[in-house]
């Protein structure tokens, strides 16, 4: 029996760092289930795949860059400049299967002036396409320094058609199950990417030269030609991702995906993949984007802990998975090293040498060489620290997993999803008479809220579902509004700012008409970019507005 | 006999570190004087000076202090992602012992209504710095730990703090950006002493580093691992534990960067100090002449250059006009260009011209 399972180890022994993950993955959504109802849903695990199809193409297009002993940092500059080109193009009225077409080839250029650079140039790759990272960021302010609306019809229908799956869903109410085209693209690109990478000549390129690159070349092998074309198939990913990406959120802004490239690569290394090139599966990086996704789901339904353990977590789950490779690695050697020795003394009993090395290979982890102990010892400490994550979460699910079980997995099942800003609305608000309309979204609850301030005193709110009405003397909004304009709303002290909202921060959007002046300021919580007399303005509106009861 | 003396020089000059990124910054500073009038301006304000040079030095400083504990990582052959990271964490640390109601630590009332007084601090500003110090210290010695005793990849070990740092950070001050109120503690950042008072503090840790790694033999074994980290242990060299030294150093110098950055805005925000700093960090050193991925010679003086290559950037494409979200597509042709000064190609090619010129 110990045998059996010995052998199957050592002869898939490549397969084993992203059957870990895959393990760890459902052994971590089993035990999210077994915590939260709300998450035995099936639409819980497809939310999996509905929210990360970017993550999931990008990390694949990385994957090979990976393989072929590069890296690619552009992936979030590209991702960024794709959502504000394709948004001003299409808010032009081109034809948005032309733009999804000009996007693909935008990211593939640069993808191929990246590939000459660091193949023909000998730039460093991480040097390279860090330089496009920060030029394609950098264009996007060029096109605009707002976020720009996406209102295209086909955009929306890729957007919001629901796939229902057969079995888990009624056609006729069409409810239940659902997926969006985006996954079955993501999907499908998996497989081309597996195909692209294990039954291709290009695919085994790629694996020979991020083997050995001298190596690779002996053997008459394009690498030259491969290094290009994987950075422009990266490109290509990236190109995508970012149309995805801007379907996703409907809008386009270039300081969407920060950091996102660390997203990737972090998926990438959790699949299995060694960033010293050579070693890896396409199929693992699908893992790797799931276990992200599933920290976050539980994290999110846990309810308590705050969206930055999302980071921790993913952190030391790194470590562990680095740790299984490195420890698979030492092994590796060892048993080459051991085979050798075994060729050269011509060994007599292989047969019963051979269960002797396969236990050796098994418990070697454990009763290996003094260094071996230390790494051992180091990921040991390592998997203990993750396992009080672990327990620290469920031990706040199990307080918490009364309130949960009751709420419907809606409810629960997202983060804040970024809404855009009501602006035109807010715009029409000011045009009948409101001296201010007030916006916030976000928050620890997901509201969306817009306020308008008539100069009567009447003050309206709506926040999608409920509205509000207060009334106050017209004398105290004059005061508001000259307090509001002694802080200096109408100079160049206030503009624009704007970050990637953290998990539980407002976004705010005011409009202020006052004095025949108008002006509009958007700003996000959480960052000390925007002008400190905008959170004076906010704080002044806050104490004047009516509040909506807290939901039930 | 002459000939040779020019030629000697000639080669010397070329090959030595200083120059490129010298040639880079003149460069620079040549599209200032042509570009931007008044570039070139100092005043003197109550006898401290003020202008756009001064601005560079300034806002130059924390990745001139990440760019040299920078340098000797990636002598060694390494890299260090995690040098933002763990400055936010040293500037949440730093402005939770400062003031830590934020945590929940229960001051007595007379103390309450002191917490807004910039005279006010809850830890004396020795211990802030000693203890942030420390911490950063820590992190530094969690990726040597990883790269030089687990034998990890360097760009993946120091990626686990990179990503986990944030994180940290903000579990640190439960999430809220704390405001620094303390004025002593806002010197760091924002003082002047005729010079910024950050340009001091680089001028310190330059100078502890250089001590470290020209007057002692640090330097030679921190280069001899770089080159060949096998053959240096078998010479008897400890190559772990240089390793260690640089990853630690380079924790150090990043937990002094967080310091001057959070001074500098008064706040401990952990979403936004250090962000992309250590690719701005990594940059300068590679603009510097060290050569990532495979360490070797380095040049303290040259990275220190290179960041302020890319703060004289950044400044003069503020200076001209261009918006402050687009100055990164500039600096990434900058990058470009500046890189391709160093790539074997266009020296050859650079090194053939002169060749033809010579005969």
């Amino acid at each position: 029996m110990f045998y059996k399972i010995g052998a199957l180890v050592s002869n898939n022994r490549r397969f084993i760092p992203f059957t870990v993950t895959a393990a760890l993955a459902m052994v971590a959504y089993t035990i999210g289930a077994y915590f939260y109802e709300a998450m035995r849903d099936p639409q819980i695990f497809l939310n999996l795949f509905r929210t990360s199809p970017y993550l999931l193409i990008s990390a694949i297009g990385s994957t090979l860059v990976i393989i072929s002993g590069g890296i690619d940092l552009s992936v979030s500059g590209v991702v960024a400049l794709t959502t504000v080109a394709s948004a001003a193009l299409l808010r032009d009225d081109w034809n948005p299967w032309t733009v999804m077409l000009l996007m693909l080839v935008m990211g593939m250029s640069l993808g191929a002036v990246m590939g000459v650079f660091i193949t023909y140039l000998k730039v460093q790759p991480f040097i390279a396409t860090l330089a496009c990272m920060w030029f394609a960021r950098g264009l996007c302010f060029f096109i605009s320094d707002d976020a720009i609306p996406i209102n295209n019809r086909i955009y929306r229908i890729l957007g919001q058609t629901k796939i229902l799956i057969p079995g888990m869903s009624d056609v006729v109410t069409k409810q239940g199950a659902f997926i969006t085209p985006l996954v079955v693209l993501g999907l499908l690109f998996l497989i081309a990417a597996i195909y692209i990478a294990h039954y291709t000549r290009f695919g085994r390129t790629i694996y020979a030269m991020g083997g050995s690159e001298p190596s690779a070349r002996l053997m008459g092998l394009p690498v030259n030609q491969t290094k290009v074309m994987v950075y422009v198939f990266n490109g290509f990913c990236s190109g995508l991702a970012g149309i995805v990406y801007s379907i996703y959120v409907m809008s386009g802004h270039g300081l969407y995906a920060r950091t996102f490239e660390m997203d990737v690569i972090a998926s990438v290394v959790m699949g299995g993949t060694m960033l010293t090139g050579g070693v890896g599966y396409v199929f693992g990086t699908l893992f790797g984007v799931l276990v992200t996704g599933i920290t976050q789901t539980l994290i999110q339904f846990n309810g308590q802990l705050s969206s930055w353990w999302t980071s921790i977590v993913v952190g030391l789950l790194m470590l562990v998975f680095i740790g299984v490779q490195s420890l698979l690695v030492v092994q590796n050697t060892r048993r080459l090293a051991a085979k050798r020795l075994e060729s050269q003394s011509k060994a007599t009993a292989v047969s019963e040498m051979q269960p002797a090395s396969l236990k050796g290979g098994l418990l070697g982890g454990w009763k290996g060489m003094r260094p071996r102990n230390r790494q051992v010892m180091l990921f040991g400490i390592a998997a203990v620290l993750v396992m009080l994550v672990g327990a620290f979460i469920l031990n706040g699910a199990q307080r918490s997993s009364q309130g949960l079980t009751t709420a419907s997995p809606q409810d629960t099942s997202l983060a804040c999803e970024f809404k855009l800003l009501r602006q035109e609305q807010a715009e029409k608000l000011v045009k009948d008479g409101a001296v201010i309309a007030y916006e916030r979204n976000g928050g620890p609850a997901c509201i969306d809220e817009l306020y308008a301030i008539y100069p009567d005193g009447r003050i309206t709110g709506d926040d999608g579902v409920n509205q509000i009405e207060k009334q106050v003397t017209s004398e105290e909004i004059e005061q508001l509004l000259e307090g509001i304009s002694a802080r200096g709303w109408f100079t160049d002290e206030m503009y624009d700012t704007w970050h990637t909202p953290c998990g539980q921060c407002y976004v705010y959007f005011i409009n202020i008409s006052y004095q025949g002046q108008d002006k509009a300021v958007q700003a996000v919580d959480g960052g000390t970019d925007a002008p400190a007399n905008y959170w004076q303005v906010v704080s002044f509106i806050n104490g004047t507005i009516p509040k909506f009861s807290p939901a039930p | 006999m002459k000939q040779t003396i020019t030629t000697l020089t000639w080669s010397r000059v070329t090959e030595s570190k200083l120059l490129f990124p010298l040639i880079a910054l003149g460069l620079i500073l040549l599209f200032d004087l042509i570009f931007v009038p008044g570039f070139f301006n100092v005043e003197s304000i109550g006898g401290n000076l003020y202008g756009s040079l001064i601005d560079i030095l300034r806002n130059g400083a924390c990745v001139m202090l990440l760019a040299l504990g920078m340098t000797l990582v990636i002598a060694t052959g390494g890299v260090d992602l995690s040098v933002g990271a763990i400055m936010a964490i040293s500037a949440s640390v730093a402005a939770i012992m400062m003031n830590p109601v934020i945590i929940g630590v229960k001051l007595p009332p007379d103390l309450m209504k002191f917490i807004n007084d910039p005279n006010f601090t809850y830890a004396p500003l020795w211990e802030v710095i000693v203890v942030t110090l420390i911490v950063a210290t820590i992190c530094g010695l969690w990726n040597g730990i990883l790269v030089a005793y687990a034998r990890i990849q360097p760009m993946v070990a120091t990626l686990i703090l990179m990503i986990a740092g944030r994180g940290i950070a903000q579990l640190i001050t439960n999430g809220v950006r704390i405001q620094i109120f303390y004025d002593p503690y806002a010197f760091m950042g924002n003082g002047w002493l005729i010079l910024p008072f950050p340009l001091y503090i680089v001028a310190f840790v330059f100078v502890i580093a250089w001590v470290l790694t020209r007057k002692t033999a640090i330097g030679l074994f921190i280069e001899s691992v770089g080159i060949n980290y096998r053959s240096s242990f078998h010479s008897g060299i400890d190559e772990k534990k240089i390793k260690l030294l640089a990853y630690v150093f380079c924790g150090f110098c990043a937990g002094v960067a967080g310091l001057v950055a959070s001074s500098n805005i008064r706040t401990s925000d952990a979403n936004n100090i250090g962000l992309t700093y250590e690719l701005d960090a990594i940059l300068a050193v590679v603009i510097g002449g060290t050569v990532l991925g495979a360490g070797g010679r380095f040049s303290l003086f040259a990275s220190i250059i290179g960041g302020l290559v890319i703060q004289a950037t950044t400044t003069s494409m503020y200076a001209i006009g261009v918006p402050a979200n687009a100055v990164t597509a500039i600096k990434g042709v900058v990058v470009i260009l500046v890189i391709l000064l160093y790539s074997e190609q266009v020296r050859g090619f650079v090194r053939r011209l002169a060749e033809q010129k010579g005969a």
